[in-house]
C-alpha cells in the first residue's frame, strides 16, 4: 500500500499537490501508470530547464533526464505493448500530474540562479519521493515480473539522478 | 589531441555532438588507449557489464595491450569516460557495446559522463 506519510512528506518537500491516495493497494495496472506519469513529468521539467536554463551543469543534468527517463517509458510502453494491457489512471497518478502543473507554472516564471536553484531543489525532492516510493512499495507489490524488473533497472539510473542533483544543488550554493 | 576536461566531454555528449561517432575514431586519438580493431593474438579482451548503473567489476587489472569491451545491461545509456576525457566509448544504448585496447602501463580513472557518482578503475600492468 501506498505510503500516506511519505507521500505527505513528498507533498511538503516539492509543493506537490495533495495526491488521493487509495486505501487498497495499487494494482500493477495503477503502477504502470504512475511509474509511466512520474517519468514524464520529469522530462518535461526538464525541458522547461533546457529552455531557460543557461547553467552548463543544469542543462547536463536535465538532458540526462530526458534521455534517462526517455529510455524506461518507452521500455515501459514496449512492455504494455508486449504484454497487451492498459495502464489504468488512478488518484496517485492525478495527483503527480496536478502538481508537477503547479510546479512548472512556478519555475517557469523565474529567471538564472533563482530558476536553476528552485529545479534543482525539485528535481532533489522529486526524486527522492519517487525513490522512496518505487524502492518501498511498487517494487514489493508488483506482481508482474517483467515489470518489476523493469522498475528495479530503472531505480538503480534514478539513484544516480538523485546523487546527482544533491550535487547540484550543492554546487549552486541555493540558500 | 587536446585532452577535454570532464565538463566539456559531458557538454560534447549532452549535445550529441559525440554520439555519432564511433568509439574507434575517438580512442584512436587518445594517448594511452586506442581502438581495439588491430589483431593482436597475445592480448586478451576482457568485459565490464554496466549493470544497475555499476560498472562491473569495478575495478579491473589488466596487461598493456589487451582490450576491455563494456557492455551495457541498464535501460538508461551510459558511457565509460576516462575523467579527463582523454578516452571514452560514446553513449552506449541498452545492449550494445564499447571496446578499447590499453597500451600504456598505469592506472585510469573512469566515470560515466551521464551519471557522474558511477565511476571505475583499470590498471594497467606490463
Amino acid at each position: 500500500m501506498i505510503n500516506k506519510k511519505l507521500i505527505a512528506t513528498a507533498i511538503l518537500a516539492t509543493s506537490f499537490a495533495m495526491p488521493a491516495i487509495a486505501e487498497e493497494p495499487m494494482n500493477d495496472l495503477e503502477i504502470a501508470h504512475t511509474a509511466y506519469t512520474a517519468g514524464q513529468i520529469d522530462i518535461r521539467y526538464a525541458h522547461l530547464a533546457l529552455a531557460l536554463s543557461e547553467n552548463e551543469e543544469v542543462r547536463a543534468f536535465a538532458a540526462t533526464m530526458v534521455r534517462d527517463h526517455s529510455a524506461v517509458n518507452d521500455a515501459a510502453g514496449a512492455l504494455i505493448t508486449e504484454l497487451n494491457v492498459t495502464p489504468q489512471d488512478n488518484g496517485l497518478s492525478q495527483a503527480l500530474v496536478k502538481g508537477a502543473a503547479e510546479k512548472v507554472e512556478e519555475l517557469a516564471g523565474l529567471r538564472g540562479k533563482s530558476f536553476d536553484c528552485a529545479y534543482a531543489t525539485n528535481e532533489l525532492g522529486y526524486h527522492q519521493v519517487v525513490n522512496q516510493t518505487v524502492e518501498g512499495n511498487f517494487i514489493p507489490n508488483v506482481t508482474v515480473e517483467p515489470l518489476k524488473a523493469l522498475l528495479v533497472d530503472a531505480l538503480a539510473t534514478f539513484k544516480q539522478h538523485e546523487k546527482h542533483a544533491e550535487n547540484m544543488v550543492s554546487q549552486l550554493s541555493c540558500s | 589531441m587536446q585532452r577535454l576536461t570532464r565538463r566539456e566531454v559531458s557538454a560534447l555528449l549532452g549535445a550529441g555532438l559525440l554520439a555519432p561517432l564511433a568509439a574507434q575514431a575517438r580512442a584512436a586519438d587518445a594517448k594511452d588507449a586506442r581502438d581495439a580493431s588491430s589483431e593482436d593474438h597475445n592480448a586478451q579482451t576482457h568485459v565490464i557489464d554496466i549493470r544497475r548503473a555499476t560498472f562491473e567489476p569495478g575495478t579491473l587489472t589488466i596487461k598493456a595491450g589487451d582490450h576491455i569491451t563494456w557492455v551495457n545491461h541498464d535501460i538508461a545509456p551510459h558511457t565509460a569516460t576516462e575523467m579527463e576525457g582523454e578516452w571514452d566509448t560514446g553513449a552506449l544504448k541498452r545492449g550494445e557495446t564499447g571496446t578499447l585496447t590499453f597500451d600504456t602501463e598505469g592506472t585510469h580513472a573512469y566515470y560515466c559522463v551521464f551519471h557522474p557518482h558511477m565511476t571505475g578503475k583499470i590498471i594497467v600492468t606490463a
